[in-house]
């Protein structure tokens, strides 16, 4: 790690990242401000445009764009010496803020250009106008250029080998993210026509960039964020399961089936189970979490009775309950032996799908949770602020602290009920996403694996088993009673996901239908990975994957890519992480870490030293 | 129940064309764990093999009109074996190379064989779900009323070939010391990953035959999610047999027996067909928790090597 503190290292860093720069400052679009429904832009670059109709849009002025390169170039110019200066890491670090300046400039200079023409008219001209990826080579050259001065600090290295959860991670998704856009690139034919190999090469990256913005457009509109957070609820819980699994040191496949038990058992109690709703729906969640945690359990058994591996078993699982969830909900009767077998579970129809869930059950759209009647309700707001005041200001054990957190969490929500609210109407978009209480759910859903993992005995039990079963045995845990204990949690957490889709009406409706997409349970694998198995990154996570997924649909209807671009990412995240994003091996192995971050200690206590000496 | 001639006979050729995909991928399966890998990404490289045989041979349909092309469907067959060494040598790189946790690797693959299919579909057909039909799928050999394809013939065959490889030859005994005690292998001057690539890869090879099979033998198209947990089934099935080639003919013809009996029993009044299709997983289960034998694995399999 001598040579890291290399200045010559650093410079030819510098300077590759230079050369990439200045290669798509020529190829790629600076700024696209105006672009048509399949895809093609007007594309901005200082070489020569690409211009679908014949010229520029009516009253479109490109003349921010010359002055811009102009100081784009004197800025790259400066960053590229920076590095054999004598202060190299400051001088990098003016520059890097520098380049963040400039994006910004060029995005100001970009809306306004935008602004000009469309204020005056009634519907706006230009569309679907966004900054091109140039533009955002800027941007990305400039954080490039602080991490680097970052990295090449004293004790720099220690700081990204401190933060490898969120490194590793990260590093994956840009690998991942890279190769998809090589993917979209193979796949999909340019929408324009192109007069050079450059306009053609502008047009490709253009598309490339078009597709990733699509699949991120969910973060910049409104009806979007709140499908990301819909199709991110049930991600959660399976995410979770997959991440307690790993935690225990069990890899638990057997999401999808546990989850697709977790559904069934909620559809028979919330279909046939009569009573008050504030009975009828713990029962009916309850129930989802017990037959998701039963299902689990037996693979947990098998392991821990007959030594049977559990990924296998999972799978076997999986393909049995789908079976009997067809068997249950795709016909009213059935032969056996010549004798017929009725069932009464199959609502009557064409499809396959169950009897619809009694309106007490069922679980609330989030309309209802956070304006019931079309008035804004404080119940929510006032639950989260006096659950944290009654867990931060108690000064007692943790039990206390949680139990204090929760009354004040149900008073918060008693009292703010009664609270008169202001009216509020959300907009037919927003009101259509049938986002609703199992998101909630699903936050607790993370807490609960926050503190149980985390702050308690059977947790530190639990990652004992994980790290080092043998070590965790010798130490008192009983290995096979915990084993099973994992499983059935992990398959608990996957059968409340079960609860989003049949009780809270996820997709459609309030029923148990063939479509149900058990297939979230591989999905929570890549989520568990991802997140590196802690809560908080499990839940950003699941978001992320929400927030993709509700894009690809977006990238399906404009440019005509299958949605499964998605699935693909994600494999190939999981993929990439389980390589340890090809990084060095100190960011993989803990104990390497380790002894990275205590050279490093000394290093920058060494070179302070040398200051003071001075 | 009319348990004639003529039933028992569809039974039995049933049974054979149900074994063989299995057989292939079992057999994959026990060199890549013999070496000391576990596989799990089988049941991904079967799909990533049936898809490449069915779109090249389409494709080759496409350029040269539908006409009997007797070499084609085995053009299909090589260029999934291809595919399939290809998509294992990236489990194989990530696992042995980078030492990711085998089953994650794997995973991560069978994540990739849900998806990337469509991807493709949709460049070539517009649609996600399945590969246009093709017309020349691979030939029937045998008599007349028993016929079967001859990569069915194959699969036997490889049986007595892979005892022989594994057993009698030099690279056979290399394999196993791989995956018994990596360490000591290489001390003796086994190159330890080597043996590892080769062992892995050729299981690659062998799914994507078995994928193959399912896609210009067994149908005539690449339909998504095909291979419904047949590498799954077919590393129990390994597990079943020992890591023993004869051990693995008669754990895959039991587990090929019980899905023709599925396939059998369809449509008739004795059982409905939606639990008789769960029959080989719910066997999978049974088998795998030792009901019949416990059964030892290669000491140092799953675990990454390091010098």
């Amino acid at each position: 790690m001598g040579v890291l503190k290399d200045h010559r290292r650093l410079g030819v860093l510098v300077l590759l990242g230079g050369g990439v720069l200045l290669l798509l400052w020529y190829l790629a679009p600076w700024a696209v401000p105006h672009r048509l429904f399949g895809g093609e832009g007007v594309l901005l670059n200082p070489f020569g445009h690409h211009l679908p109709q014949g010229g520029l849009p009516p009253g479109y002025s490109d003349g921010w764009l010359r002055l811009l390169f102009y100081a784009s170039l004197a800025w790259l110019l400066l960053a590229l010496l920076a590095p054999w200066t004598k202060a190299s890491t400051r001088g990098l670090y003016w520059a890097g803020f520098a380049g963040l300046l400039l994006f910004l400039l060029t995005y100001l200079l970009f809306q306004a250009s935008v602004a000009q023409v469309n204020a005056g008219a009634e519907r706006p001209l230009l569309r679907r106008y966004s900054l091109g990826l140039g533009s955002y080579a800027t941007l990305a050259f400039g954080l490039y250029l602080l991490l680097l001065a970052r990295v090449f600090s004293p004790g720099g290295l220690a700081f990204l080998v401190r933060r490898r959860g969120l490194v590793v991670p990260v590093f994956s998704l840009l690998l991942a993210s890279l190769l998809g856009g090589v993917m979209v690139a193979v796949l999909k034919e340019n929408p324009g026509q192109a007069a050079s190999w450059r306009e053609a090469a502008m047009l490709k990256l253009d598309l490339i960039t078009y597709t990733y913005q699509l699949l991120y457009s969910p973060l910049v509109n409104p009806s979007g964020f709140l499908q990301s957070l819909l199709l991110a609820t049930p991600l959660i819980f399976t995410g979770l399961s997959v991440a307690l699994g790993f935690r225990g040191g069990l890899f638990n496949i057997g999401a999808p089936g546990q989850l697709i038990l977790g559904a069934i058992a909620a559809m028979l109690v919330g279909v046939y189970l009569p009573g008050p709703r504030w009975l009828v729906l713990p029962l009916a969640i309850l129930a989802a979490a017990l037959a998701g945690g039963l299902w689990g359990a037996l693979p947990g058994w098998l392991k821990a009775r007959f030594g049977a591996h559990e990924v296998i078993n999972t799978i076997m699982l999986n393909y049995i309950a789908a079976s009997l969830f067809l068997f249950l909900i795709s016909a009213n009767e059935y032969k056996f032996f010549g004798n017929t077998l009725f069932l009464p579970f199959k609502y009557p129809g064409y499809e396959a799908r169950s009897h619809e869930i009694r309106p007490e059950a069922r679980i609330p759209h989030w309309t209802d949770l956070v304006a019931p009647g079309g008035e804004l309700s404080f119940a929510l707001p006032l639950a989260l602020l006096l659950g944290l005041l009654g867990y931060f200001l108690v000064r007692r054990s943790l039990g206390h602290r949680v139990l204090f957190g929760l009354l004040g969490m149900v008073a918060g929500y008693v009292l703010g009920g009664l609270l008169p609210g202001p009216a509020v109407a959300f907009g037919p978009d927003l009101t259509s996403v049938r986002l609703n209480g199992a998101f909630l759910l699903a936050l607790f859903a993370l807490l609960f694996f926050h503190f149980y993992v985390f702050r308690t005995v059977g947790g530190y039990e639990l990652r004992a088993m994980g790290l080092a079963p043998k070590a965790a045995e010798y130490g008192g845990v009983l290995a096979g009673r915990k084993m099973v204990l994992i499983m059935f949690l992990a398959g608990a957490l996957a059968g409340l996901a079960a609860t989003h889709y049949v009780l809270g009406g996820g997709i459609d409706e309030y029923r148990l239908k063939q479509s149900l997409p058990y297939s979230v349970g591989f999905d929570g694998i890549a989520v568990a990975l991802m997140g590196q198995n802690t809560p908080l990154g499990v839940g950003l996570a699941a978001w992320l994957f929400g927030i993709l997924l509700t894009g690809g649909l977006q990238v399906n209807l404009q440019l005509g890519i299958s949605r499964e671009l998605v699935a693909v990412l994600q494999a190939l995240v999981v993929l990439f992480i389980a390589a340890g994003g090809f990084l060095p091996r100190y960011f993989t192995d803990p104990l390497r870490a380790a002894e990275v971050e205590l050279k490093e200690e000394a290093r920058k206590r060494e070179a302070e030293e040398a200051k003071e000496a001075r | 129940m009319n348990l004639d001639t003529a039933f028992l006979a569809a039974l039995l050729l049933s049974t054979l064309r149900q074994t063989t995909p299995l057989l292939f991928t079992a057999l994959g399966g026990m060199f890549s764990e013999r070496s000391g890998v576990v596989n799990i990404a089988l049941e991904g490289i079967i799909l990533f093999g049936a898809l490449t045989a069915a779109v090249v041979v389409e494709r080759f349909e496409a350029a040269l009109g539908p006409g009997p092309h007797p070499w084609l469907p085995w053009m299909g067959v090589l260029s999934a074996m291809a595919v399939g060494g290809l998509v294992a040598l990236v489990h194989a790189v990530v696992s042995i190379r980078y030492r990711a946790d085998q089953i994650i690797s794997a995973t991560a693959i069978n994540l990739l064989a849900l998806g990337a299919p469509s991807l493709v579909l949709t460049y070539f057909y517009g649609n996600a779900t399945s590969s246009k039909e093709v017309v020349n799928r691979l030939p029937l050999w045998g008599l007349e009323g028993f016929a079967l394809s001859p990569l069915v013939y194959l699969a036997f065959l490889l049986v007595p070939l892979s005892w022989w490889v594994l057993f009698k030859t030099p690279f056979g005994l290399r394999l196993r010391a791989v995956g018994e005690h990596p360490e000591a292998a290489d001390t003796l001057g086994v190159n330890v990953y080597r043996m590892r690539y080769v062992g892995v890869v050729l299981s690659g090879i062998l799914a994507g035959l078995a994928g193959a099979y399912l896609a210009i033998g067994f149908l005539n198209q690449f339909v998504r999610g095909m291979s419904a947990g047949l590498g799954f089934i077919a590393l129990a099935a390994m597990i079943f047999g020992k890591w023993h080639p004869l051990g693995i003919l008669f754990s895959t013809l039991l587990f090929g027996f019980a899905s023709a009996l599925a396939i059998q029993l369809q449509g008739t009044e004795i059982l409905p067909a939606v639990l008789v299709q769960a029959f080989p997983y719910v066997v999978t289960v049974l088998v795998l928790a030792g009901l019949i034998g416990r059964s030892r694995p290669p000491a140092a399999v799953g675990k990454p090597y390091e010098k």
